[in-house]
């Protein structure tokens, strides 16, 4: 909550969380307490001046829609909540360090009787942070310079930058962030990045270069985010012994698209979440700003959670998509779905549900994934109210499939396809949670409905990531 | 691959006899081939067709970067990718056919040293003019490399390449060479295989070899390309045997 500091030289005692009150006034205060009580709840007081010490390179400007509401707090309480919600908005901004808040009664020539002088002292961020990793990974070693710059004009706008240096592929990130003063939840930023990527499930290496703006904006309850973006993106065999589908995706194209997503979130958290709802729909456009592929893509995700009795709580999720091409060119290997692993339909190996050609998946143009869950404390509660809060177990049951469509025939042919020979499993596991970001998973899975090709992890499987259906 | 794994999967590919639907792959044809690229796809389809092996040819904008070596053409026989004639002759003697088998141990080592000669004086000479000349890279080289893509991705990748090129041009020391050189290069490589053919049919006794397909492809498609200028193909004309070895070949089989 943070400290709230009042001091007054009225001798009247005064309620509130932290008490500097003087010997003598105490003795006063008492017999009368009953009645100072009521006098102070209903005791007018305005606000005569919001002070903001130890302003560096920000702009006061952008301070004054955040501290704006406490000049409409009518009495002491009122002034403490307000006080408090400022100190969070400012916060928010992300350019302070930390924020105290000291409410004294007024001073100077204009100063009323019950006027009251608010002063947030804050201290601003450094100028510029920087991290400095090496990594191991599989095969490869790799050198992360990070550097991060908020705060660059004074306005909140942040500037991070990241470059990864390996062995065997090199990548980098930068990205510039503004926010609209007064509005915080509008804010655009632009990236520039490059990433390289490797999916031995379908023996593809991409590399990603590429530039994107993205506006978000809040309208009632749901936050939008429109965005465009240009990649340049190539394509190549992982090993010699790729399948001749995934050779002929080698290559150079060029992806231009405008895409919206819409988002509300009414969870109390993003990693196991006790109770509330998420929908989240996006659409991407791509094709008619430039570039050489031409589609239409939606996709929607929805996850309800409920507490049920005994601290359990039952989760259900449905994700669904659809790639639609626009113009003669079939779709792309890099924009289709994929299906299937520990953080999707679980029981089967990593991306390896649906068309594939000796060995590789080829992803789908049209899939849906559905899960229920029920989550419950350890069994007998082991390290109650410390580490044994982060773990849960759980038992689930996924199902899911993934196909292409063939767009000659109607709307009823591909409803059917994507019904019959649903692959679907159950199982067991524990969850922990890492943080509020991401979480791991060890289950006992049972995959059923498996097609031919399918490659599947029965028994128990490992799973780590930030996004689990 | 290790030699072991190369081995083994020659004898693979010896076991399958050649199939109905094997193709060959290379830049489009109308918009995208340069002429290196296409007389090297010449060489190998000739070379097939005096094999008696049929194939298909199909035109990609993106057969570069399929290829497994970054170079075109290559043909795709049943799971088998091969990329360029020496690794395809590889093979297909690995089949069983072969255009060589009659020549004797010296024959073969000339024939060997004239394609390399081919390969390192026509081949690179041809590069050079195509990418190494401003005129004809502004002209033809970069719009045709890069007709396939859109803005700004075309610039980008012809660009790419034409820095490639010139920086293999210059670990092979052809960079101070100034273009009357490199004319004169060929013209004697024209030479040398002149006097080499004479008045034969073909380079060796009296069947064609893989020397032959190679000689062919490149100076056909000298002959039959439209450059900024035509003194590449006058350089080759002034050999008649070589002409009269072109139109021989061409409507032969």
């Amino acid at each position: 909550m943070g400290t709230v500091h009042a001091r007054s030289l009225d001798p009247l005692p005064m309620q509130g969380p932290e008490l500097g009150v003087q010997a003598d006034d105490m003795d006063l205060g008492e017999p009368e307490q009953e009645e100072k009580q009521e006098v102070l709840e209903n005791k007018d007081v305005v606000v005569q001046h919001v002070h903001i010490d130890g302003l560096g390179r920000t702009k006061e400007d952008i301070l004054t829609y955040e501290v704006a509401d406490v000049f409409r707090a009518r009495n002491l309480i009122d002034v403490m909540k307000k006080s408090h919600e400022a100190r969070q908005k400012l916060l928010r901004l992300g350019i302070f360090r930390h924020v105290e808040v000291v409410i004294d009664t007024a001073e100077g020539v204009d100063a009323l009787p019950n006027g009251l002088d608010v002063t947030f002292e804050v201290k601003e961020l450094r100028r510029m942070t920087g991290s400095y990793n090496t990594m191991v990974g599989n095969n490869e070693g790799s050198m992360v310079l990070g550097l991060k710059l908020p705060n660059v004009f004074g306005r909140a706008e942040k500037l991070t930058f990241q470059f990864s240096y390996g062995t065997k592929e090199t990548s980098y990130g930068l990205s510039f962030f503004k926010p609209q003063p007064g509005h915080f939840e509008r804010n655009f930023s632009i990236n520039l990045y490059k990433v390289t990527g490797q999916f031995p499930w379908s023996s593809l290496r991409e590399t990603d270069r590429g530039v994107s703006t993205e506006f978000s904006f809040p309208i009632w309850r749901t936050n939008h985010t429109l965005k465009w973006e240009g990649v340049w993106r190539e394509l190549g065999c992982l090993a010699r012994t790729a399948s001749f589908f995934v050779r002929e995706e080698s290559g150079h194209s060029l992806k231009s698209s405008l895409s919206h997503t819409m988002v509300i979130d009414t969870r109390n958290s993003t990693i196991l979440p006790r109770k509330g709802a998420l929908l989240k729909i996006n659409q991407e456009l791509a094709g008619y700003t430039g570039g050489d592929v031409s589609f239409l893509k939606e996709d929607f995700e929805i996850q309800l959670n409920k507490t049920l009795f005994w601290d359990s709580v039952l989760s259900t999720s449905l994700w669904g998509g659809m790639l639609l091409p626009l113009g003669d060119k079939p779709s792309s290997i890099a924009d289709r779905f994929y299906l299937g692993g520990p953080t999707s339909v679980r029981g089967f190996s990593m991306y390896s549900i649906g068309p594939q050609s000796e060995g590789d998946y080829l992803g789908g143009e049209a899939y849906w994934a559905g899960g229920l869950h029920l989550y419950t404390p350890l069994p007998f509660r082991p390290g109650r109210g410390g580490f044994g809060e982060l773990f849960r177990t759980h038992f689930f049951l996924n199902a899911g499939n993934l196909c292409n469509l063939n767009y000659g025939e109607g709307p009823r042919a591909h409803l059917s396809k994507l019904a019959e020979c649903i692959r679907w499993s159950y199982g067991a596991g524990i969850v922990l949670r890492l943080g509020n970001i991401a979480r791991l998973e060890l289950n006992y899975c049972i995959p059923m409905g498996v097609q031919s090709g399918d490659r599947i992890c029965d028994g128990v499987q490992f799973g780590a990531g930030i996004r689990f259906l | 691959m290790s030699l072991a794994a190369e081995a083994f999967v020659s004898q693979i590919a010896a076991a399958e006899p050649w199939p109905e639907k094997a193709t060959l792959y290379q830049p489009l044809k109308e918009d995208q081939i340069l002429l290196s690229d296409s007389a090297s796809s010449l060489a190998v389809q000739t070379f097939l067709r005096m094999c008696g092996l049929p194939v298909q040819v199909s035109c990609c904008a993106n057969a570069e970067y399929m290829s497994p070596s970054g170079k075109v053409p290559f043909i795709h026989v049943g799971n088998q990718v091969v990329s360029e004639l020496g690794p395809i002759v590889q093979y297909i003697k690995a089949k069983g056919h072969s255009l060589s088998d009659g020549l004797d141990d010296v024959q073969r080592a000339e024939m060997k040293a004239y394609m390399e000669l081919v390969n390192n004086m026509l081949l690179t000479a041809e590069l050079y003019i195509q990418w190494c000349d401003d005129y004809t890279a502004t002209e033809i080289s970069r719009p045709r490399y890069s007709s396939p893509y859109s803005w700004p991705l075309n610039h980008i990748l012809a660009y790419q390449k034409q820095w490639e090129v010139r920086r293999k041009m210059n670990a092979i020391g052809w960079s101070g060479k100034s273009l009357e050189q490199v004319y004169e290069d060929v013209s004697q490589c024209c030479q040398a295989l002149s006097q080499r053919l004479g008045t034969q049919p073909y380079f060796f006794n009296k069947q064609p070899t893989e020397l032959d397909a190679l000689v062919f492809g490149h100076l056909f498609t000298i002959l039959t390309t439209q450059l900024t200028n035509d003194e590449l193909a006058e350089k080759v004309k002034s050999y008649t045997n070589l002409l009269s070895f072109c139109h021989h070949s061409k409507t032969s089989k």
